[in-house]
């Protein structure tokens, strides 16, 4: 099989995969108790008439599917309604036009906010991830080489403490260090500067990513730390690493010509599927920095039952999800021939 | 190292063109809330964030002030028809939107039948229930024809906001409820500068306001996932006022000799309640999906009020509230003023008279296991307990309950329930034994009474199933009393009927708990009888310290 026809055969699954979320995405809200007519709300000023002129406005209404009117609770309709006028198809229709819909809850169209969320979430691990995995493979590596040294012993220590941490402990406790050293705690910049220059705007985020930044990187560098290290390890005890030494060839390298290419794999592995699901956004260092990410969106979409948000959510993550792994897949085979060989 | 300083000198450059041009730093109020709007379409607006927003930037007929008492706010003078159909309205002259339009009686008129003919406008329609048409004969002049002689038309009005006939003119059809409103054009003391959703809102003081300029420059609430951060933000001088404090934070607070505590009824009266399920099985709403499972021994009058001398509200809102917060009698909350009825007598916590009241009714333990069978010993008194899992309060409340509620031989299964699931659990289904739950209602005790009535019960509001032919009667004829005094008497009555059959106990009524620095703005009202440090006539009073 050629290169080519394997690369178009990945992508193939790939897509067949999203085609499942996107219809698996569909029902799974709908299954759920719960009305988004009623958004969780209990209000006598929200009275039956209102409640059913709001499922109108939302197309609720109309059946689910053909045969199926509705899910929760389940009720059993005509089969023979036009599929255009039953809910499952409109989507699918929209979907296709790129249409994601319109939030039940925050009156705007899906794919507005799911732009700006994502992008919030990929500025705050975009960041913390480079940091971590930069930190993360560099301790990892000089942890593996000085193994069994007091060097080696307290990069170790450090890890497990940094990956095992509370994630909102930590966020808390450099929340309060920060927001006695003149780092803002809420938001992703102050109110109002959007008049001010470029500079002073780029200035004022970056001192509100920071905080948040080293929370991500704190905890996800004792990860990549412990993986590195237990990865490059295995390397070190094979024999062309002894080879390699018996050469003559000097500390550098041997880490880099025969040890990191192999070591790196399982830490490519692993940052692939962080990747991936981090898009879903880091919720917990979300909500202590009040940063209006991606992960607070879609809790906020679950209470109410906002199911175009949902379902535009979840098709992205699952999207980002299947891209992470189809690139790490790539990137194996390109790091290790064995996988091309096969 | 050149470039460096080039690029300073650029950066300080840019700085002195924005900030030194005005002679004087703007005064901004930066307030730090939990919850943002959902929109700025307050006809679309579900959260109660949404008409704080609506409050600062529109103006209505009436406003509703911090001491409960309504006044005008456009309106001049009102002349009503004999038979209590018909308001004629004179309103305002020389009110601009803050876009510089005129605000006219065609602007009201509009708004109203917009809402009118707006169905499926989540909470402001209800607010329009008894209008039978709205006209505006002249540029001042607004008749406001209903379809039955309520009494309580100015509390409708209050939220009412009126809306620009020029904007919303090109929405007030099919999308009148899709409409972003992001300029929210009206005419109250605040506008519109920018909107961040889940980030903050600022709001610039209207120069043109009728009832006279803020005396800051800007207001701008930024909106904080955590509470606890929140307080943080407060203490540190990143906002200068707090809109909602933990109750656990108070303590901490009051020690900051720059911050001050206010503390009291909330503008919006809320109450926690625990929800009986007494639905008598001719009256479970079968047709809605009922299926009124509840406890046969909950539908007995002695063990509500039983379980009512057993429970120790003082205990809960010292637990809960940290002491913030007065026992609750009946429906609605003391901080309603006049409408509270203040001569009940609450049930005395006494386990013993309790325990009493039960053996005396039959209840008696056969089988020696602790806990008490129905008189006729086919069930035991165990109840199903649920609550929303997004209260984090009510498993401190599920557990005192369950401690006092055990030594009269009751036990409780205990369960947190996702609201959603709750609500489809609870109402109309009634699908459950006890619920921990709250309400949060309007300034007129309407909204609150109307819940158990007989109506209500396959509507999903009445969540206890309660149905009292009297209690019918009482509120159908309340709302329609234009004699004040006996509406209130009546509506005292509603109370006393609901107190005495307890198909609820009502643990208590939490004061609203606000914040704000001391040393950056001063004049805030903070000695209302309702806290709402956040209330148009606050911002409006309150200064910066020279």
């Amino acid at each position: 099989m050629s290169r080519w026809q394997r690369l178009v055969r990945k992508a193939g699954w790939a897509l067949f995969t999203i085609l499942f979320v996107v219809i698996l995405n569909f029902f799974l809200f709908r299954i759920l108790p719960g009305d988004p007519a009623r958004q969780g709300v209990r209000d006598p000023r929200l009275t039956p008439e209102t409640v059913e002129a709001i499922r109108v406005r939302f197309g609720l209404d109309k059946p689910v599917i053909n045969c199926i009117q509705t899910f929760s609770p389940l009720e059993f309709g005509d089969c023979g309604v036009n599929p255009l006028e039953a809910q499952f198809f409109i989507y699918v229709a929209n979907l296709l036009r790129g249409d994601l819909g319109m939030s039940f809850y925050y009156n705007r169209p899906v794919g507005d906010i799911l732009g700006e969320r994502l992008w919030n979430t990929v500025l705050l691990i975009g960041a913390g991830q480079i940091l971590a995995i930069f930190a993360g493979a560099l301790f990892g590596l000089g942890a593996a080489w000085k193994a069994r040294t007091s060097i080696d012993y307290s990069a170790l220590i450090a890890g497990l403490v940094a990956w095992s941490v509370p994630t909102f402990w930590l966020g808390i406790i450099l929340l309060f260090w920060g927001s006695n050293n003149g780092f803002p705690i809420g938001g992703k910049e102050t109110p109002g500067m959007s008049s001010y220059p470029f500079m002073m705007r780029m200035n004022d985020f970056l001192h509100h990513l920071f905080l948040p930044t080293v929370t991500y990187t704190i905890v996800f560098m004792g990860e990549y730390l412990l993986i590195m290290r237990s990865s490059l390890l295995d390397v070190f005890a094979e024999d062309y690493i002894l080879t390699a030494k018996a050469k003559g060839l000097n500390t550098f390298q041997i880490l880099k010509d025969h040890a990191l290419k192999n070591g790196m794999l399982p830490l490519v592995t692993i940052i692939a599927i962080n990747l991936g699901y981090t898009v879903a956004g880091v919720i917990q260092i979300e909500s202590v920095f009040s940063w209006p990410g991606l992960g607070g969106a879609l809790y906020e979409a679950v209470t109410r039952r906002d199911f175009p948000m949902l379902q535009g959510g979840f098709l992205l993550i699952a999207v980002s999800v299947i891209a992470a792994n189809f690139i790490a897949d790539l990137t194996y085979a390109y790091l290790d021939p064995r996988v091309q060989v096969e | 190292m050149k470039r460096k300083i080039l690029y300073l000198l650029l950066i300080c450059a840019f700085a002195v063109a924005a900030c030194g041009g005005g002679g004087g730093a703007p005064a901004i109020v930066r307030i730090g809330w939990g919850q943002g709007p959902d929109t700025l379409n307050i006809g679309a607006a579900w959260l109660a964030s949404a008409y704080t927003i609506a409050e600062l930037t529109y103006s209505s007929m009436y406003e509703l002030n911090l001491d409960g008492t309504i006044t005008p706010d456009l309106m001049t003078e009102v002349s009503t028809s004999d038979d209590g159909l018909v308001y004629t309205y004179t309103i305002r002259e020389g009110v601009k939107f803050h876009d510089g339009e005129p605000l006219t009686a065609s602007d009201v008129a509009f708004t109203y039948n917009l809402v009118m003919s707006h169905e499926d406008f989540p909470t402001l329609h209800s607010y329009t229930e008894y209008f039978a048409s709205v006209e505006a004969p002249d540029d001042k002049t607004v008749v406001i024809t209903l379809t039955e002689s309520i009494p309580n038309i100015e509390s409708k009005l209050i939220f009412l906001y009126i809306l620009p006939e020029h904007i919303w003119k090109a929405h007030e059809g099919e999308d009148a409820a899709t409409f972003e409103n992001l300029e929210m054009i009206g005419s109250g003391p605040f506008k519109m500068l920018e909107y961040k959703p889940n980030e903050f809102i600022r709001l610039g003081a209207n120069p043109d306001y009728y009832g006279g300029a803020a005396k800051v420059d800007e207001v701008i609430f930024q909106i904080f996932s955590t509470s606890d951060v929140m307080v943080q933000a407060l203490k540190s001088g990143q906002v200068d006022m707090i809109t909602g404090v933990p109750n656990t934070s108070v303590e901490t607070l009051k020690q900051d000799k720059n911050i001050k505590v206010v503390s009291g009824a909330p503008l919006a009266p809320d109450l926690a309640d625990i929800i009986f399920n007494v639905t008598d099985p001719e009256n479970c709403p079968v047709d809605e999906g009922g299926l009124c499972t509840g406890h046969p021994a909950l539908r007995d009058k002695i063990v509500r009020q039983a379980l009512a001398h057993a429970t120790d509200k003082q205990k809960i809102i010292d637990v809960i509230l940290l002491g913030l917060g007065d026992p609750g009698i009946a429906l609605i909350p003391s901080g309603l003023g006049e409408w509270f009825n203040s001569s009940i007598k609450d049930y005395e916590f006494d386990v013993e008279k309790a325990n009493q009241m039960l053996e005396e009714a039959g209840y008696l333990d056969t089988d020696g296991d602790g806990v008490r069978e129905l008189p006729d010993g086919s069930r035991p008194l165990t109840f199903r307990m649920n609550w929303p899992s997004s209260d984090t309060t009510a498993p401190r409340m599920a557990e005192i309950l369950a401690e006092t509620w055990g030594q009269i031989g009751v036990t409780l299964e205990m369960q947190a329930v996702e609201s959603d699931a709750l609500t489809a659990q609870c109402c109309p289904t009634l699908d459950f034994d006890i619920i921990l739950w709250g309400w949060v209602a309007d300034p007129d005790p309407n909204t609150l009474l109307i819940i158990p009535t007989t109506d209500q019960i396959p509507t999903g509001y009445n969540e206890t199933g309660y149905s009292n032919p009297r209690y019918d009667e009482l509120f159908a004829a309340q709302g329609v009393e234009l004699d004040h005094q006996k509406r209130v008497e009546m509506v005292w009555e509603m109370q006393a009927i609901i107190h005495e059959d307890a198909p609820y106990i009502i643990p208590y009524y939490a004061y609203a708990i606000q914040a704000y620095r001391t040393d950056r703005f001063t004049g805030w009202l903070d000695n209302q009888p309702k806290v709402s440090l956040e209330d148009p006539s606050s911002l409006l009073a309150g200064e910066p310290v020279k």
